[in-house]
């Protein structure tokens, strides 16, 4: 086998998802790495938005990958890659939420509402005389963290929706619910997290 | 349209997925209503900012620590194409005949397990008559061989056998060792059941030896 940096042939390159997968199938490695390669942007960036924990985020979606592999015969060939791929890395940023609700409590409910209260205070009063770039930042680890809020069901439809852009049907197949549950879940997310980021809005001057 | 048609759209209006007609509606309703043009505008911003959002950077090498970590993994067989409902009439037979043998089993274990239970209780044995007692003319029923203790029984049982014998009627009168045979007690399916009638050739249970 040829070590993991070479670069990638043309053929592989040029190759679907759905034919590298069937390629991964018969323990092509070269195919693995290709769709690794295709996909770690998007795969972390959703556990990470999810769990708003950039640290984790690598090893979660190290982990997605991993039960790729291990599960490459499981895929079946007609199917979206892209939606079984992101099912696997919803179900597992899922069981992630849940293990530390159990462990920490970080989620609790109560817990939440102290985390939107605490954003939403940052939010409606920043420092004067901060940069522009420093307000930036600040804004937008103050929306991941309301996102993070979201009760976990809204959430992830959430974020597969307004972030990675899924169609509702992919999100329903990933999520393994209807399409009118999933337009429910989102419409409710976006109103929560509209009722977080209230106040910032409205120090804006938004609208 | 009112304000609670028209905050029911926004999603689908954010979405693009709103037909012509609807709209116009909502978008006239926003003409006339500051208050739903507010709402959805600051829908529209928050959905502005989480969209805009930066992407997370991946850290270096993920492909390859992946492959090596599935490298050590073990892989997970072929899913089994399983007609499940082939396995339907065959699990809902087996759980039938397993009803069914346990209600016969209910229904009869009255009569049948207890004679095996007996048969199972070789320490106690049908009592016999033994010769050359210290009183010969009040016969005292000793065990049977393989019984340690001697054993005194006033029952239908040894009187059939013995024919003309006839027990004393009080247990003081024996002058030897008497050992009580109590009617045991077995617990099936969290039910007693009695091992043992009064009769005491169908005795079976624990013994207590009382010396005089």
């Amino acid at each position: 086998m040829p070590p993991d940096h070479d670069p990638v042939p043309a053929p592989i390159v040029s190759l679907s998802d759905e034919d590298l997968m069937g390629r991964v199938a018969e323990q092509d490695e070269r195919a693995f790495s290709e769709l690794v390669r295709r996909y770690q942007g998007r795969v972390t960036n959703l556990v990470s938005r999810v769990l708003n924990d950039r640290e984790c985020s690598d090893d979660l979606a190290q982990e997605v990958f991993v039960r790729v592999y291990i599960h490459r015969r499981n895929y079946r060939r007609g199917s979206k890659f892209s939606t079984w791929l992101f099912t696997i890395a919803a179900n597992l940023a899922k069981n992630e939420i849940r293990r530390r609700v159990r462990r920490r409590n970080w989620f609790s409910l109560d817990a939440l509402q102290e985390m939107v209260s605490d954003s939403a205070i940052q939010l409606a009063d920043p420092t004067e005389g901060q940069e522009q770039t420093l307000q930036r930042e600040q804004l937008q680890r103050a929306v991941g963290r309301a996102i993070a809020s979201v009760p976990e069901k809204y959430r992830l439809a959430l974020v597969l929706r307004d972030i990675e852009g899924f169609a509702y049907e992919e999100i329903g197949q990933m999520l393994g619910i209807p399409g009118g549950t999933v337009r429910s879940r989102i419409n409710r997310a976006r109103a929560m997290l509209k009722r977080k980021l209230q106040p910032v809005l409205r120090q804006e001057g938004t609208p | 349209m009112n304000c609670c048609q028209s905050r029911g759209l926004f999603g689908a209006y954010w979405d693009d997925e709103l037909t012509q007609a609807e709209r116009e509606g909502l978008e006239a309703h926003f003409a006339g209503c500051p208050s739903c043009r507010g709402e959805y505008d600051e829908l529209a911003r928050t959905l502005e900012l989480v969209g805009s959002l930066p992407r997370v950077e991946v850290a270096p090498g993920l492909d390859e620590r992946a492959l090596a970590k599935a490298r050590r993994a073990v892989p997970v067989p072929d899913r089994i194409p399983v007609a499940t409902s082939r396995w339907i009439p065959i699990t809902a037979t087996a759980a039938l005949l397993a009803i069914s043998g346990a209600t016969v089993i209910q229904w009869t274990g009255t009569l049948a397990p207890r004679s095996a239970a007996r048969q199972e209780m070789p320490s106690v044995q049908e009592p016999m008559l033994v010769e050359g007692s210290s009183r010969p003319t009040e016969p005292v029923l000793r065990a049977a061989p393989g019984t340690s203790e001697p054993v005194a029984v006033a029952g239908r049982g040894a009187a059939d056998r013995q024919g003309q014998v006839a027990l004393s009627d009080s247990l003081w009168e024996q002058g030897d060792d008497v050992e009580f045979i109590l009617d045991a007690m077995t617990l099936r399916k969290g039910r007693a059941h009695p091992t043992s009638r009064l009769t005491p050739h169908r005795a079976r249970g624990e013994r207590a030896v009382i010396t005089f």
